[in-house]
């Protein structure tokens, strides 16, 4: 990344920490944390720190100005320890990431660079039509795209209340700040599930491993009371009861084609690495993510609906910022829509103009 | 319930609190004092429970021993140091089995009452509902349930509602199985209070070990290859097998595949292990792998078994990288999972 980029990104990352310290709060205790950070884009991730308290974690953010923060969804006893099985795990949050599935982008939502000829434009190419080498796409995620992800988010809430019986209180969601949401689950017994634990919990979510020889059983003998089977069978069950009427499916190929089909609609599109890996760093709620200029912002539970991530979690400031740029797609930010701009000088409000530079589209020129 | 009954349960059950209770309160279990109070009797019981897993892994426990409860009692702490001083993998992996094996066989001929009872006492409490189903919660469940590779007993394949999970009287006896398993061995792990180990245990525990040797002799895949390809021994001694063209059985061929599988293995490559079987027939063996790879019939994927089903199948044989793991994805430890990720 250019110098001036980065003097301009790390200017404007601190002016937000510097004024929104008491939002950067981890989760506690925070002696018994693993931390990691990005401080530059060249270098690899700085990792096993460890603060004892608040105040020690702030300084370090203010002095350093992190491009990125992260914190393990772990306690661990001894956090800054190397070896892994060192640090000597006491439990860990149930920890979500959904992200937004890319979908076919309309031309000017879409910019690409040829990384072998540097050729770039906009539009949604797939070769460079100079070398005919594969080119490099720029996306923009745009709002149909996290409205995808934010329904999968309210199924896993309705899932996670009504089979896993965990507390809302115990469940916070954040838009991860760029392309997706983070789903964090603090509820006492959850933590202590081993990592083989979490990976039934991520085959339920996306109900992997099904018996449709179950259902079939169900609708032969029709010895349950539907209404008394819970969870996945009852509801694929209850559906397919639903779906036939009053008369009961019989074709056997037709009845999986059915299941399969519920199953599409009912699976929760989790990332299911993450959920398993009981070490993960997760980014830190609150902070910056150098991928977009956005912050992961925390959405309550009654605001699922009304949550706008494009205006919600767009965290610099308004300063108009004059940036250099080759080929950037049109996007929403801020409750404003930008561009496409191809070889031009724009000026804009820094949140944006953060957005181009992180996304790797503009130069910093001036203020 | 009398005294009397609870006292029998207790040497039934040997690891129950207040077995461990009853031995804490009675006898002091340091071990300079164990030479006097740990009779020839009670060591004689020891070695019995311990040589009972190797030889029929299953520790039994007849009303004879029941009716002794003092010895047998004392005999379950003395039977752990007796593995933990021998500290061979195996000994202590088939101990543990054997010891919950025993226990299972006895849960299951006690009243609902007790089960629940002894449930409870173990952590893993379950209420009986009207349907005559047990529910247990989520978090117990999947942290014990999922040494099972058998798809019922996937989370998704149950019935689950506002974090409870329902089982049946004998699958709970199972989990309680699998908690007492995880105990035993982990009490076989620790370490020992005292260094000096009296003299009359040294030669019981010497006994202990000629009687494994000379069962080890007669397993499948004694002596088998050195050789290390990162695989945990199960693994390569049931691969080195194949490779010499011995016919393996079923069980055999399911931990190979699905254990290649879930190392990422290619489809072909997994099918071209079972070249050099006696009835290997290119076309079937392809459309096994790819039925337990998930990709034919309703694309299930298979587990790999744990360690403790291998176990039972004679096919564990430990070396120092498997102690503490539960199954063999997680042999080789440390750097086994890779480099840790960020969201
Ligand atoms: S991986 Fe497990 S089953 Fe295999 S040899 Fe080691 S302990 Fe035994
Ligand atoms: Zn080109």
């Amino acid at each position: 990344m250019p110098e001036a980029n980065m003097e301009f990104l790390k200017r404007e990352f601190f002016k937000y920490y510097y004024e929104n310290l008491d939002q950067l709060v981890p989760p506690g205790p925070i002696k018994n944390r693993e931390f990691g950070f990005f401080l530059d884009k060249s270098r690899g991730m700085l990792r096993h720190k460890c603060f004892i308290n608040l105040d020690e974690f702030h300084n370090f953010v203010l002095n350093e100005v992190p491009l990125d923060i992260y914190v393990s969804a772990a306690r661990y006893e001894d956090p800054s320890n190397r070896d892994m099985q060192e640090k000597k795990l006491i439990s860990a949050e149930l920890f979500f990431d959904i992200d937004a599935e890319p979908t076919v982008s309309e031309s000017e939502e879409s910019a690409w660079v040829c990384q072998n000829c540097g050729k770039y434009d906009l539009g949604t190419e797939d070769k460079c039509p100079v070398c005919n080498s594969p080119v490099e796409r720029a996306e923009i995620v745009n709002e149909n795209q996290l409205n995808e992800a934010l329904k999968e988010v309210k199924k896993l809430v309705e899932v996670l209340r009504s089979d896993f019986g965990i507390d809302e209180n115990h469940i916070s969601v954040f838009f991860s700040g760029n392309r997706g949401y983070h789903v964090h689950v603090d509820q006492e017994e959850f933590i202590n599930i081993t990592a083989e634990g979490r990976r039934e919990i991520v085959d339920y979510l996306l109900i992997q491993g099904f018996e449709e020889k179950r259902i079939m059983h169900l609708l032969k003998n029709r010895s349950f009371y539907s209404g008394d089977l819970k969870g996945i069978i009852g509801r694929i069950y209850r559906m397919i009861l639903e779906a036939g009427g009053d008369k009961i499916p019989r074709n056997k190929r037709r009845i999986l084609k059915q299941i399969n089909e519920i199953i599409e609609e009912f699976k929760v599109k989790v990332d299911p690495v993450v959920t398993i890996d009981i070490h993960r760093l997760m980014r830190m709620p609150g902070s910056i993510n150098s991928n977009s200029g956005m912050v992961k912002k925390r959405v309550r539970l009654q605001d699922l609906s009304s949550f706008n991530p494009l205006k919600d979690a767009v965290a610099l400031g308004e300063g108009e910022t004059v940036l250099r740029v080759k080929a950037v797609p049109r996007f929403n930010l801020g409750g404003k829509s930008f561009g496409p701009f191809k070889d031009e000088e724009v000026e804009l409000p820094a949140y944006a103009a953060a957005y181009i530079i992180c996304k790797g589209l503009g130069e910093y020129v001036r203020r | 319930m009398d005294m009397g009954e609870n006292v029998l349960r207790a040497a039934r059950y040997p690891f129950l609190p207040e077995a461990r209770e009853f031995v804490s309160k009675h006898i002091d279990l340091s071990l300079e004092s164990l030479e006097k109070t740990g009779s020839e009797a009670v060591l004689k019981r020891a070695v019995e429970r311990v040589k009972d897993a190797l030889i029929l892994k299953e520790v039994r426990v007849m009303p004879q021993h029941e009716s002794n409860y003092v010895r047998e009692m004392l005999s379950f702490p003395i039977a752990i140091i007796l593995v933990s001083t021998i500290a061979n993998e195996y000994i202590r992996r088939i101990y543990s089995l054997g010891e919950s094996r025993g226990a299972y066989k006895r849960l299951l001929k006690e009243s609902d009452e007790i089960l629940l009872l002894i449930g409870e006492k173990l952590g893993v409490r379950g209420v009986m509902d009207s349907n005559n189903l047990i529910r247990i919660r989520i978090p117990t469940y999947l942290n014990l349930a999922y040494i099972f590779h058998e798809h019922r007993w996937k989370l998704v394949n149950r019935i689950v509602d506002k974090g409870y999970v329902w089982v049946n009287r004998m699958e709970y006896a199972r989990l309680i199985q699998i908690e007492i398993n995880n105990y035993v061995y982990e009490k076989t792990l620790e370490t020992l209070p005292v260094t000096a180990v009296p003299q009359s245990f040294k030669e019981a525990a010497k006994t202990i070990v000629e009687t494994w040797s000379r069962l080890e002799v007669a397993r499948p895949g004694y002596a088998a290859s050195e050789e290390k390809g990162g695989n945990p021994p199960c693994v390569s001694m049931i691969l080195k097998r194949m490779m010499a063209g011995e016919n393996t059985s079923h069980f055999e061929r399911l931990v190979v595949a699905t254990f290649m599988i879930a190392k990422g293995r290619e489809i072909e490559e997994v099918v071209e292990l079972f070249s050099k079987q006696p009835d290997y027939k290119y076309s079937i063996t392809k459309y096994q792998v790819e039925h337990l790879a998930g990709l034919r019939g309703g694309g299930k994927k298979y587990s790999v078994p744990s360690c403790r089903t291998i176990l039972a199948n004679g096919l564990c044989h430990p070396d120092e990288n498997c102690r503490g793991i539960k199954h063999p994805l997680s042999y080789g430890g440390k750097n086994a999972r890779g480099q840790y990720g960020v969201s």
